[in-house]
Protein backbone atom coordinates (compact mmCIF):
# COMPACT_ATOMS: atom_id res chain seq x y z
CA UNK A 1 0.00 0.00 0.00
CA UNK A 2 1.43 3.41 -0.92
CA UNK A 3 -1.43 5.79 -1.71
CA UNK A 4 -4.42 4.81 0.47
CA UNK A 5 -7.80 4.27 -1.20
CA UNK A 6 -11.11 5.27 0.48
CA UNK A 7 -11.68 1.80 1.99
CA UNK A 8 -8.14 1.89 3.40
CA UNK A 9 -9.01 4.93 5.54
CA UNK A 10 -11.86 2.95 7.05
CA UNK A 11 -9.48 0.10 7.88
CA UNK A 12 -6.96 2.56 9.38
CA UNK A 13 -9.71 4.07 11.54
CA UNK A 14 -10.73 0.56 12.64
CA UNK A 15 -7.13 -0.23 13.59
CA UNK A 16 -6.87 2.78 15.88
CA UNK A 17 -10.34 1.97 17.19
CA UNK A 18 -8.91 -1.39 18.31
CA UNK A 19 -5.90 0.36 19.85
CA UNK A 20 -8.14 2.88 21.64
CA UNK A 21 -10.32 0.11 23.08
CA UNK A 22 -7.26 -1.86 24.22
CA UNK A 23 -5.67 1.08 26.06
CA UNK A 24 -8.92 2.29 27.68
CA UNK A 25 -9.84 -1.16 28.90
CA UNK A 26 -6.30 -1.67 30.28
CA UNK A 27 -6.50 1.63 32.20
CA UNK A 28 -10.04 1.08 33.56
CA UNK A 29 -9.19 -2.51 34.57
CA UNK A 30 -6.45 -1.11 36.83
CA UNK A 31 -8.90 1.16 38.65
CA UNK A 32 -7.85 4.36 36.87
CA UNK A 33 -10.80 6.81 36.69
CA UNK A 34 -12.66 7.64 33.47
CA UNK A 35 -11.55 11.33 33.37
CA UNK A 36 -7.92 10.33 33.95
CA UNK A 37 -8.10 7.63 31.27
CA UNK A 38 -9.53 10.04 28.69
CA UNK A 39 -7.22 12.88 29.79
CA UNK A 40 -4.18 10.62 29.38
CA UNK A 41 -5.39 9.54 25.92
CA UNK A 42 -5.73 13.22 24.96
CA UNK A 43 -2.42 14.64 26.20
CA UNK A 44 0.06 11.74 26.17
CA UNK A 45 -0.90 10.94 22.61
CA UNK A 46 0.97 7.65 22.52
CA UNK A 47 -0.89 4.41 23.16
CA UNK A 48 2.29 2.36 23.48
CA UNK A 49 3.69 4.80 26.08
CA UNK A 50 0.57 4.35 28.18
CA UNK A 51 0.80 0.57 27.88
CA UNK A 52 4.51 0.67 28.77
CA UNK A 53 3.70 2.74 31.87
CA UNK A 54 1.06 0.22 32.94
CA UNK A 55 3.40 -2.72 32.32
CA UNK A 56 6.06 -1.19 34.59
CA UNK A 57 3.48 -0.49 37.32
CA UNK A 58 2.15 -4.07 37.03
CA UNK A 59 5.68 -5.38 37.54
CA UNK A 60 5.94 -3.31 40.72
CA UNK A 61 8.11 -0.52 39.25
CA UNK A 62 7.83 3.11 40.40
CA UNK A 63 5.86 5.77 38.51
CA UNK A 64 9.15 7.49 37.60
CA UNK A 65 10.44 4.31 35.90
CA UNK A 66 7.03 4.00 34.24
CA UNK A 67 7.34 7.51 32.78
CA UNK A 68 10.92 6.83 31.66
CA UNK A 69 9.92 3.66 29.86
CA UNK A 70 6.98 5.52 28.27
CA UNK A 71 9.46 8.10 26.91
CA UNK A 72 11.72 5.35 25.64
CA UNK A 73 8.83 3.68 23.80
CA UNK A 74 7.87 7.05 22.29
CA UNK A 75 11.43 7.62 21.03
CA UNK A 76 10.31 5.91 17.83
CA UNK A 77 7.94 8.83 17.26
CA UNK A 78 10.97 11.12 17.43
CA UNK A 79 12.59 9.03 14.70
CA UNK A 80 9.39 9.02 12.63
CA UNK A 81 9.00 12.80 13.05
CA UNK A 82 12.61 13.10 11.92
CA UNK A 83 11.85 11.07 8.81
CA UNK A 84 8.79 13.24 8.14
CA UNK A 85 10.64 16.48 8.98
CA UNK A 86 13.24 15.77 6.32
CA UNK A 87 10.54 16.03 3.62
CA UNK A 88 7.68 18.04 5.14
CA UNK A 89 7.67 21.68 4.02
CA UNK A 90 5.06 24.01 5.52
CA UNK A 91 4.72 26.97 7.92
CA UNK A 92 6.19 26.39 11.39
CA UNK A 93 2.86 25.96 13.14
CA UNK A 94 1.73 23.29 10.67
CA UNK A 95 5.06 21.49 11.04
CA UNK A 96 4.64 21.53 14.83
CA UNK A 97 1.13 20.10 14.49
CA UNK A 98 2.45 17.41 12.14
CA UNK A 99 5.24 16.55 14.59
CA UNK A 100 2.81 16.14 17.51
CA UNK A 101 0.59 13.97 15.29
CA UNK A 102 3.42 11.68 14.13
CA UNK A 103 2.31 8.07 14.45
CA UNK A 104 3.43 4.91 12.66
CA UNK A 105 0.71 4.73 9.96
CA UNK A 106 0.55 8.38 8.90
CA UNK A 107 4.32 8.91 8.71
CA UNK A 108 4.90 5.48 7.18
CA UNK A 109 2.47 6.23 4.36
CA UNK A 110 3.27 9.95 3.92
CA UNK A 111 7.01 9.54 3.38
CA UNK A 112 6.32 7.06 0.56
CA UNK A 113 4.67 9.82 -1.52
CA UNK A 114 6.87 11.15 -4.28
CA UNK A 115 5.23 14.57 -4.39
CA UNK A 116 5.51 17.07 -1.50
CA UNK A 117 1.89 18.26 -1.60
CA UNK A 118 0.71 14.64 -1.88
CA UNK A 119 2.82 13.87 1.19
CA UNK A 120 0.99 16.53 3.21
CA UNK A 121 -2.43 15.45 1.92
CA UNK A 122 -1.88 11.76 2.72
CA UNK A 123 -0.40 12.60 6.14
CA UNK A 124 -3.40 14.63 7.29
CA UNK A 125 -6.04 12.34 5.79
CA UNK A 126 -4.51 9.31 7.50
CA UNK A 127 -4.20 11.35 10.73
CA UNK A 128 -7.92 12.20 10.59
CA UNK A 129 -8.83 8.52 10.11
CA UNK A 130 -6.59 7.51 13.02
CA UNK A 131 -8.04 10.15 15.35
CA UNK A 132 -11.66 9.29 14.58
CA UNK A 133 -10.94 5.62 15.28
CA UNK A 134 -8.84 6.37 18.37
CA UNK A 135 -11.50 8.55 20.03
CA UNK A 136 -14.43 6.26 19.30
CA UNK A 137 -12.31 3.34 20.51
CA UNK A 138 -11.23 5.15 23.70
CA UNK A 139 -14.84 6.06 24.54
CA UNK A 140 -16.13 2.56 23.75
CA UNK A 141 -13.37 1.05 25.90
CA UNK A 142 -14.14 3.36 28.81
CA UNK A 143 -17.92 2.94 28.80
CA UNK A 144 -18.49 -0.47 27.20
CA UNK A 145 -15.32 -2.34 28.15
CA UNK A 146 -17.29 -4.85 30.23
CA UNK A 147 -19.66 -5.58 27.36
CA UNK A 148 -16.92 -6.28 24.81
CA UNK A 149 -14.93 -8.42 27.21
CA UNK A 150 -11.50 -9.66 26.21
CA UNK A 151 -10.66 -8.16 22.80
CA UNK A 152 -8.07 -10.86 22.25
CA UNK A 153 -10.81 -13.46 21.74
CA UNK A 154 -11.74 -11.41 18.65
CA UNK A 155 -8.15 -11.25 17.52
CA UNK A 156 -8.13 -7.47 18.08
CA UNK A 157 -4.48 -7.55 19.15
CA UNK A 158 -3.53 -8.81 15.67
CA UNK A 159 -5.08 -5.76 13.98
CA UNK A 160 -2.32 -3.23 14.70
CA UNK A 161 0.64 -5.39 13.60
CA UNK A 162 -1.28 -6.41 10.44
CA UNK A 163 -1.90 -2.77 9.55
CA UNK A 164 1.73 -1.87 10.14
CA UNK A 165 2.75 -4.74 7.87
CA UNK A 166 0.54 -3.35 5.08
CA UNK A 167 1.97 0.14 5.61
CA UNK A 168 5.56 -0.95 5.06
CA UNK A 169 4.44 -3.41 2.35
CA UNK A 170 5.63 -1.22 -0.52
CA UNK A 171 8.93 -0.45 1.23
CA UNK A 172 9.77 -4.11 1.84
CA UNK A 173 9.32 -4.87 -1.86
CA UNK A 174 12.53 -2.87 -2.38
CA UNK A 175 15.80 -4.56 -1.45
CA UNK A 176 16.93 -1.67 0.77
CA UNK A 177 13.54 -1.47 2.50
CA UNK A 178 13.44 -5.24 3.06
CA UNK A 179 16.94 -5.18 4.54
CA UNK A 180 16.01 -2.30 6.87
CA UNK A 181 12.86 -4.11 8.04
CA UNK A 182 14.38 -7.59 8.51
CA UNK A 183 17.51 -6.32 10.27
CA UNK A 184 15.43 -3.91 12.38
CA UNK A 185 13.01 -6.64 13.48
CA UNK A 186 15.94 -9.03 14.12
CA UNK A 187 17.78 -6.54 16.34
CA UNK A 188 14.56 -5.86 18.22
CA UNK A 189 13.96 -9.58 18.87
CA UNK A 190 17.57 -10.16 19.98
CA UNK A 191 17.39 -7.32 22.50
CA UNK A 192 13.94 -8.08 23.91
CA UNK A 193 15.12 -10.64 26.52
CA UNK A 194 17.97 -8.44 27.76
CA UNK A 195 17.07 -4.74 27.28
CA UNK A 196 14.44 -2.64 29.10
CA UNK A 197 11.12 -2.00 27.30
CA UNK A 198 11.35 0.50 24.47
CA UNK A 199 15.08 0.14 23.88
CA UNK A 200 14.70 -2.83 21.47
CA UNK A 201 12.38 -0.75 19.25
CA UNK A 202 14.73 2.23 19.35
CA UNK A 203 17.63 -0.06 18.38
CA UNK A 204 15.66 -1.43 15.42
CA UNK A 205 16.44 1.93 13.73
CA UNK A 206 19.92 0.47 13.16
CA UNK A 207 18.28 -1.71 10.50
CA UNK A 208 17.96 1.44 8.36
CA UNK A 209 21.66 2.25 8.92
CA UNK A 210 22.66 -1.26 7.81
CA UNK A 211 20.45 -0.95 4.72
CA UNK A 212 21.91 2.44 3.76
CA UNK A 213 25.48 1.17 4.17
CA UNK A 214 24.67 -1.94 2.11
CA UNK A 215 22.86 -0.26 -0.75
CA UNK A 216 24.68 3.06 -1.07
CA UNK A 217 26.99 3.04 -4.03
CA UNK A 218 30.24 4.95 -4.40
CA UNK A 219 33.54 5.04 -2.47
CA UNK A 220 33.30 4.47 1.29
CA UNK A 221 29.53 4.69 1.03
CA UNK A 222 29.69 8.48 1.01
CA UNK A 223 27.54 9.24 -2.01
CA UNK A 224 23.78 9.03 -2.05
CA UNK A 225 21.44 6.59 -3.77
CA UNK A 226 20.71 6.86 -7.46
CA UNK A 227 23.11 7.41 -10.34
CA UNK A 228 26.64 8.19 -9.20
CA UNK A 229 28.89 9.66 -11.83
CA UNK A 230 30.54 13.00 -11.07
CA UNK A 231 32.35 12.12 -7.87
CA UNK A 232 33.94 9.01 -9.37
CA UNK A 233 36.41 11.15 -11.33
CA UNK B 1 -1.77 7.03 36.89
CA UNK B 2 -1.18 10.33 38.72
CA UNK B 3 -1.42 13.71 37.03
CA UNK B 4 2.28 14.47 37.40
CA UNK B 5 3.05 11.22 35.60
CA UNK B 6 0.67 12.18 32.79
CA UNK B 7 2.20 15.67 32.46
CA UNK B 8 5.77 14.36 32.54
CA UNK B 9 4.95 11.66 30.00
CA UNK B 10 3.23 14.13 27.63
CA UNK B 11 6.14 16.59 27.77
CA UNK B 12 8.69 13.87 27.00
CA UNK B 13 6.68 12.36 24.15
CA UNK B 14 5.85 15.71 22.50
CA UNK B 15 9.41 16.96 23.01
CA UNK B 16 10.93 14.01 21.15
CA UNK B 17 8.52 14.50 18.24
CA UNK B 18 9.33 18.22 18.00
CA UNK B 19 13.09 17.61 18.15
CA UNK B 20 12.76 15.07 15.34
CA UNK B 21 10.73 17.41 13.15
CA UNK B 22 12.56 20.71 13.68
CA UNK B 23 16.13 19.75 14.36
CA UNK B 24 17.05 16.24 13.24
CA UNK B 25 14.78 16.10 10.16
CA UNK B 26 16.20 19.22 8.41
CA UNK B 27 19.77 18.10 9.20
CA UNK B 28 19.03 14.82 7.42
CA UNK B 29 17.41 16.49 4.43
CA UNK B 30 20.63 18.35 3.53
CA UNK B 31 22.68 15.21 2.97
CA UNK B 32 21.76 12.61 0.31
CA UNK B 33 22.99 9.53 2.21
CA UNK B 34 21.27 10.68 5.36
CA UNK B 35 18.04 11.43 3.53
CA UNK B 36 18.13 7.85 2.22
CA UNK B 37 18.40 6.86 5.89
CA UNK B 38 15.34 9.00 6.65
CA UNK B 39 13.37 7.19 3.92
CA UNK B 40 14.23 3.78 5.38
CA UNK B 41 13.79 4.61 9.09
CA UNK B 42 10.01 3.97 9.06
CA UNK B 43 10.56 0.48 7.56
CA UNK B 44 13.12 -0.43 10.25
CA UNK B 45 11.31 1.12 13.23
CA UNK B 46 7.84 -0.10 12.22
CA UNK B 47 9.27 -3.61 11.72
CA UNK B 48 10.60 -3.38 15.28
CA UNK B 49 7.16 -2.38 16.55
CA UNK B 50 5.59 -5.31 14.64
CA UNK B 51 8.10 -7.71 16.25
CA UNK B 52 7.43 -6.27 19.70
CA UNK B 53 3.63 -6.52 19.29
CA UNK B 54 3.73 -10.03 17.87
CA UNK B 55 6.53 -11.95 19.54
CA UNK B 56 6.60 -10.55 23.08
CA UNK B 57 4.59 -11.21 26.16
CA UNK B 58 5.81 -10.36 29.67
CA UNK B 59 9.13 -9.16 28.26
CA UNK B 60 9.86 -12.61 26.80
CA UNK B 61 10.00 -13.85 23.24
CA UNK B 62 6.93 -15.98 22.59
CA UNK B 63 5.35 -17.71 19.66
CA UNK B 64 1.56 -17.78 19.87
CA UNK B 65 -1.63 -17.14 17.88
CA UNK B 66 -0.46 -13.60 17.01
CA UNK B 67 2.35 -15.07 14.90
CA UNK B 68 -0.22 -16.88 12.76
CA UNK B 69 -2.14 -13.62 12.34
CA UNK B 70 1.03 -11.84 11.24
CA UNK B 71 1.91 -14.60 8.79
CA UNK B 72 -1.57 -14.34 7.25
CA UNK B 73 -1.17 -10.55 7.09
CA UNK B 74 2.22 -10.89 5.38
CA UNK B 75 0.80 -13.24 2.72
CA UNK B 76 -2.15 -10.88 2.13
CA UNK B 77 0.15 -7.86 1.81
CA UNK B 78 2.37 -9.81 -0.59
CA UNK B 79 -0.70 -10.62 -2.73
CA UNK B 80 -1.55 -6.89 -2.62
CA UNK B 81 -4.87 -7.39 -0.85
CA UNK B 82 -6.68 -4.22 0.32
CA UNK B 83 -5.98 -3.14 3.92
CA UNK B 84 -9.51 -4.07 5.03
CA UNK B 85 -8.95 -7.66 3.89
CA UNK B 86 -5.48 -7.78 5.49
CA UNK B 87 -6.84 -6.62 8.85
CA UNK B 88 -9.92 -8.87 8.90
CA UNK B 89 -7.96 -11.94 7.78
CA UNK B 90 -5.25 -11.40 10.42
CA UNK B 91 -7.79 -10.89 13.22
CA UNK B 92 -9.87 -13.88 12.10
CA UNK B 93 -6.81 -16.17 11.85
CA UNK B 94 -5.63 -15.14 15.33
CA UNK B 95 -9.08 -15.60 16.86
CA UNK B 96 -9.47 -18.98 15.15
CA UNK B 97 -6.13 -20.29 16.45
CA UNK B 98 -7.11 -19.18 19.99
CA UNK B 99 -10.50 -20.86 19.64
CA UNK B 100 -8.92 -24.15 18.55
CA UNK B 101 -6.04 -24.08 21.02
Amino acid sequence: MTAPRPADYLALAFTYFAVGVTVSVAMIERGISIPTTLGAALVIYSATSELAFLAVRDAGGSAAIGVLSGWLVASRFGLLALSLGARYQAPTLERAAAAINSFDPNVGLAVQQADRSELRRVFWRVTAALMIGWWIGSLVGVFLGDVIGDGRAWGLDAVFPATLMAIIGALVRRRDGLTAAVVGAGICCLLIPVAPGGLPILASALGAVVAVLTFTRGPAGRSGPGPVTEDRA
Amino acid sequence: MSWWAIVAMSAGVAGQRLVGMFWAGPVLARRPTLSHLGDLLPAAVIAGVIAQLTFVSDARLTLDARAVGLLVAAVMVWRKAPLTVVVIAAAAATALVRLLA
